[in-house]
C-alpha cells in the first residue's frame, strides 16, 4: 500500500518538475508583457539558457557558473531584442520571430561539441528526508532549488505586481504608456528592465531543462516549451497563479500521455501527444472567463511601441 | 504666500511649424487665468512646456523670481506646478487609489488618510478601491485633481477640462476651482469655450497660430470681442429656425428597442422608442457613457437588432448591416473620426470610396475607378471647404475639422434621407464648428432628416427641433427644442426630473 502510494507521489512529482521550465518561462515573460512589451522570443532564449548552462558546467565545471551563466546569456539576448523594440522602434512580432530563429541557430551552432557529453548530478535539498513520508515525501523534499524558486516564483511575481511600487509601475506603463510618461515614469527603463528580467527567467528555465531534467544537450531541446510559456500567459489572462495550474495540467497531461501510451491505450498516438497542448488551453480559457477580469488584467499597450515626440 | 510664475520669450518649433512664437506671460496667485485660442493656436504647446513634458527651442520659465528648468513631468511636479491633462493621463485598469499613489514616495496608509481628507475638504465622493474605466469623465477629472492636490501645488494647470463634462458637473468644477483660487493656488485655465472664460476667470490671454494676440481683464471683454480676437474674423452665429408646423410624414421609426451587451463596460439599451420626421433633427443629449454609443451601433447596423424595432418609410431594417442601410438611404457619421469614420493611413480618395462599395461609379467588375472617385473626392473638397485640394493626402495629415467636414461630405454622395450623426463637432475649432452646424442646417433644409447624438447642450438646442435624453440606456420623453433650456437637459441627464 505504501509502496502504492509513494508511486502516486513520483508521478505528481514527475509532473511538478516538468512543469518547472513553463512556470519560470512564464513568469518571465509575463513581467514583460505587463509592461506592454510583446516578445515572442521565449523559445529562443530558452535555447540560448539551455546551451550556455550546459556549456558552462561542461567547460568550468562550476554548477552555480552554470546556472548564473545561462540567465546573463538570456539577458544578453533579450538586451538586443531590448535595444530593437524599445531604442530603434521596430516591431515587436518581428523581432520576438527573429530571436527565436536567431536562438535556435546559434544553439544549434555552439551545441556541436557538446553532443553526446553526459550532464553533471544537480544537487538536491532535503535528500536524507526522501522517505520520511509516505506519498508527501517524493513530492516536497529531494529536489533541485530550482524547482522550488520555480514554485514559489508565481506568488512572488502575484505579490510583486499588486503590492509593491514598482509593480504597480509595471503596470501602469503597461496600461498607458502615454499616461506613465507623462507622470514622469521612464517608460522605456521600465521596459528595458522589465525584457531583461523576462530573458533571466527564460535563460533560467533553458538550464533547468539541459542541466537538471534532462542533464545533457540535445538539438532543439526546449522542443517548443516556449511556444507553451507564451500561451500559457496569454491563457491565463496575465495572472500568475493560472499560469501555475496551466502548468501543471500541462505537465500532467504530458506525463500521463506517456503512460498511457506505454500501457499501450488504444487512441492515435498523434491525439495523445496533441492532448496536452488542446486540454490546457481549454481549461484556461474556462477558468479566465470573465471578461471584466480580463479587461482589468490585460496590458492595454500591449506589442505597441512607445515613443516620445518631443 | 505669494506665487508668481512668468514665461518669457518661449518659442517651440517642430518641423513645418512654428506652435509657440515668443510668448511672454505673468501669472499671480490669487487670480484665474484663462488661455484662450482655437485648436492649433499653440495653448496645449505651452502647458505642455509648463509641465515639462516638452521642452521649448528658446525662452525661460520664472517662478517666484527663479529661473526653472523643466525638463521632465518629475521638475515641474517638484516645483509644485500640477497639471490636469485633456485627455485623461490615468490608468484605466487601475483602481483609483494605485493611480494616486503610483508617483509618490510616502507609505500606503499616510496617502490613503490625505487623499481621504482631501476628498472630504472639497467634497468628492469616489470610491478608491474600484478600477478607473468604471468612473464617469467627472469623476475621472476629480481623480486627476486630486492627484495634484496631494503635491500641495502652488500652480494649477488645466487643459480643457470641460469637454467631457455635463453642466453639473462643470459648475462644481468651478467652483472648487475658485475655492482653490482663493486659498491661493494659481491658476490657468485652458479652453476654447468663451462662455467659461466669462464666468470663471479674472484675466484672459488669447492666442493664435502661436502667437499671443492680447492679454486683458475680463471686465475689459465681451464674448464677442473674444471670439473676433480669437478667430481672428468677425464670425456670424447660427441659429436654427424651428417651423412650428413642420413635416408630419413620418421617416423613421424606433419601438421597443432593446440591446443587453455582454461586455460589462457597454451600457443596455432599454425600450427605446422615438420617431423623426422628414425635415426634422431629433436630438439625444446625455453624459457620455450613458449607451450613446450603443445606440448608435444599433441604428446603424453595427449591432443588429430586432428587426421590427426599426422601420425605415415602414420597413423593417433592424437586422440589416450599415452597408445595407445605406441602400435604403440612411448615412453615418461615427464619434470617432480617426478610428471608426475613416482609415487615417488611407488617402483621402480611398477613404471617399469606403462607404460606397455598391456605387457603380466607383467600382466597376471589382475594379477601382480611380479617375472618378478622385474627381468626387475633388469635389467634396471644394463643396465643403476642406483645407486641401490634394486628394492623395493621407486623411491622418487632415486636422480634425477637415476630417470632419470630409466624412460629411462623403457621407452626403448618396443623398441620404436620414444622416445619424455622433458628436460631430467634438474636439473641434469654433470656425470648423460653425460649419459643420450650417451644414446640417441645410440639410435639414433640404427636408432631409437627421438623429443627432450629441454631448454638447449648446449644440443640441442649437441645431435640434426635438430633443431627448438619454440616461442609463432609457431615452427621456421628447420635447420641442425652444421650451426646453439647458438647465432643464442638465437635471435630465443627471438621472433628475423636472416639473
Amino acid at each position: 500500500m505504501i509502496i502504492e502510494i509513494n508511486f502516486v507521489g513520483l508521478i505528481i512529482a514527475s509532473i511538478m518538475a516538468s512543469a518547472v521550465p513553463l512556470i519560470l518561462a512564464s513568469c518571465g515573460e509575463l513581467i514583460t508583457e505587463r509592461s506592454g512589451v510583446l516578445n515572442l522570443g521565449v523559445e529562443g532564449m530558452m535555447i540560448i539558457g539551455a546551451i550556455s548552462g550546459f556549456a558552462l558546467m561542461t567547460v568550468t565545471g562550476s554548477l552555480i557558473i552554470a546556472v548564473f551563466g545561462a540567465m546573463l546569456a538570456g539577458v544578453l539576448i533579450s538586451t538586443i531584442f531590448a535595444f530593437l523594440t524599445q531604442t530603434l522602434i521596430t516591431n515587436h512580432v518581428a523581432t520576438g520571430l527573429a530571436l527565436t530563429i536567431f536562438g535556435i541557430g546559434i544553439s544549434a551552432m555552439i551545441g556541436k561539441n557538446f553532443v553526446g557529453i553526459p550532464g553533471k548530478e544537480f544537487p538536491v535539498l532535503f535528500g536524507n528526508l526522501k522517505d520520511a513520508i509516505p506519498f508527501l515525501s517524493p513530492i516536497l523534499f529531494g529536489h533541485s532549488i530550482v524547482f522550488y524558486f520555480a514554485f514559489a516564483l508565481p506568488f512572488i511575481t502575484n505579490y510583486f505586481l499588486k503590492k509593491t511600487k514598482i509593480g504597480l509601475i509595471v503596470r501602469a506603463v503597461g496600461d498607458s504608456p502615454d499616461s506613465a510618461s507623462n507622470q514622469g515614469i521612464n517608460v522605456r527603463l521600465v521596459r528595458y528592465l522589465c525584457i531583461l528580467y523576462g530573458g533571466a527567467m527564460c535563460g533560467l528555465a533553458g538550464a533547468y531543462l539541459s542541466m537538471i531534467y534532462t542533464p545533457q544537450w540535445i538539438e532543439n531541446m526546449t522542443g517548443g516549451r516556449g511556444w507553451i510559456a507564451l500561451a500559457l500567459v496569454v491563457f491565463s489572462t496575465w495572472n500568475p497563479i493560472k499560469i501555475l495550474i496551466g502548468a501543471m495540467i500541462f505537465g500532467g497531461l504530458t506525463i500521463i500521455q506517456f503512460h498511457m501510451q506505454a500501457i499501450g491505450v488504444r487512441i492515435p498516438v498523434q491525439f495523445l501527444t496533441a492532448l496536452p497542448y488542446i486540454v490546457t488551453i481549454i481549461v484556461l480559457v474556462v477558468i479566465s472567463r470573465d471578461s471584466r477580469k480580463i479587461r482589468l488584467s490585460t496590458p492595454s499597450s500591449l506589442g505597441k511601441s512607445f515613443y516620445k515626440d518631443n | 504666500m505669494k506665487t508668481n510664475l512668468t514665461v518669457s520669450n518661449i518659442t517651440k518649433i517642430y518641423p513645418g511649424c512654428v506652435a509657440n512664437s515668443n510668448i511672454s506671460l505673468e501669472f499671480k496667485s490669487g487670480k484665474i487665468y484663462a488661455l484662450l485660442g482655437e485648436n492649433g493656436a499653440g495653448k496645449s504647446t505651452l502647458v505642455k512646456i509648463l509641465s515639462g513634458v516638452i521642452q521649448p527651442n528658446e525662452g525661460e520659465i520664472i517662478l517666484n523670481n527663479k529661473i526653472i528648468k523643466l525638463n521632465s513631468p518629475i521638475d515641474a511636479k517638484k516645483n509644485k506646478i500640477g497639471m490636469v491633462f485633456q485627455h485623461f493621463n490615468l490608468f484605466e485598469t487601475l483602481s483609483v487609489f494605485e493611480n494616486l499613489i503610483i508617483d509618490s514616495n510616502e507609505t500606503r496608509e499616510n496617502l490613503r488618510e490625505k487623499i481621504i481628507s482631501i476628498m472630504q475638504k472639497y467634497n468628492f465622493s469616489i470610491d478608491l478601491d474600484i478600477p478607473v474605466l468604471n468612473l464617469s469623465a467627472g469623476q475621472k477629472q476629480k481623480v486627476e485633481i486630486v492627484r495634484c492636490l496631494i503635491r500641495n501645488p502652488e500652480v494649477l494647470i488645466m487643459d480643457e477640462p470641460t469637454s467631457v463634462l455635463t453642466e453639473q458637473e462643470t459648475s462644481e468644477l468651478f467652483s472648487s476651482l475658485k475655492q482653490f483660487s482663493k486659498e491661493g493656488i494659481l491658476i490657468i485655465y485652458i479652453t476654447h469655450k468663451l462662455k467659461e472664460v466669462m464666468s470663471l476667470c479674472d484675466e484672459v490671454a488669447v492666442m493664435r497660430r502661436g502667437k499671443l494676440v492680447s492679454v486683458s481683464k475680463i471686465i475689459d471683454e465681451k464674448i464677442e470681442t473674444l471670439a473676433n480676437k480669437m478667430v481672428g474674423q468677425n464670425l456670424k452665429t447660427v441659429k436654427k429656425k424651428i417651423s412650428k408646423e413642420g413635416s408630419t410624414e413620418q421617416l423613421i421609426k424606433i419601438s421597443n428597442l432593446n440591446f443587453s451587451s455582454e461586455d460589462p463596460f457597454e451600457t443596455n439599451l432599454e425600450n427605446i422608442n422615438f420617431e423623426v420626421n422628414r425635415g426634422e433633427c431629433f436630438g439625444i443629449a446625455g453624459i457620455s457613457g450613458n449607451g450613446q454609443s450603443e445606440l448608435f451601433q444599433v441604428l446603424s447596423g453595427e449591432i443588429i437588432s430586432e428587426n421590427n424595432s426599426i422601420k425605415l418609410n415602414n420597413y423593417p431594417i433592424g437586422n440589416l448591416n450599415p452597408q445595407q442601410r445605406r441602400e435604403y438611404l440612411m448615412a453615418f457619421s461615427p464619434e470617432d473620426r480617426m478610428e471608426q469614420a475613416a482609415i487615417p493611413q488611407m488617402k483621402i480618395f480611398e477613404n471617399v470610396a469606403l462607404n460606397n462599395f455598391k456605387s457603380s461609379n466607383f467600382f466597376n467588375k471589382g475594379l477601382i475607378n480611380e479617375k472618378k472617385i478622385k474627381q468626387h473626392s475633388q469635389k467634396i473638397l471644394s463643396d465643403f471647404s476642406v483645407n486641401t485640394d490634394n486628394v492623395e493626402l493621407k486623411s491622418q495629415f487632415l486636422s480634425g475639422g477637415n476630417l470632419q467636414k470630409l466624412i460629411i461630405g462623403r457621407e452626403l454622395i448618396t443623398s441620404p434621407e436620414l444622416l445619424i450623426c455622433f458628436n460631430p463637432t467634438w474636439g473641434l475649432d469654433v470656425g470648423a464648428i460653425n460649419y459643420i452646424h450650417e451644414t446640417l442646417i441645410k440639410i435639414n433644409e433640404q427636408n432631409k432628416s437627421i438623429i443627432l447624438i450629441s454631448t454638447d447642450t449648446d449644440e443640441l438646442l442649437k441645431l435640434s427641433d426635438k430633443i431627448s435624453v438619454i440616461y442609463k440606456g432609457k431615452l427621456s420623453k421628447k420635447m420641442n427644442a425652444d421650451e426646453v433650456t439647458s438647465e432643464k437637459l442638465g437635471i435630465l441627464m443627471g438621472g433628475g426630473e423636472f416639473d
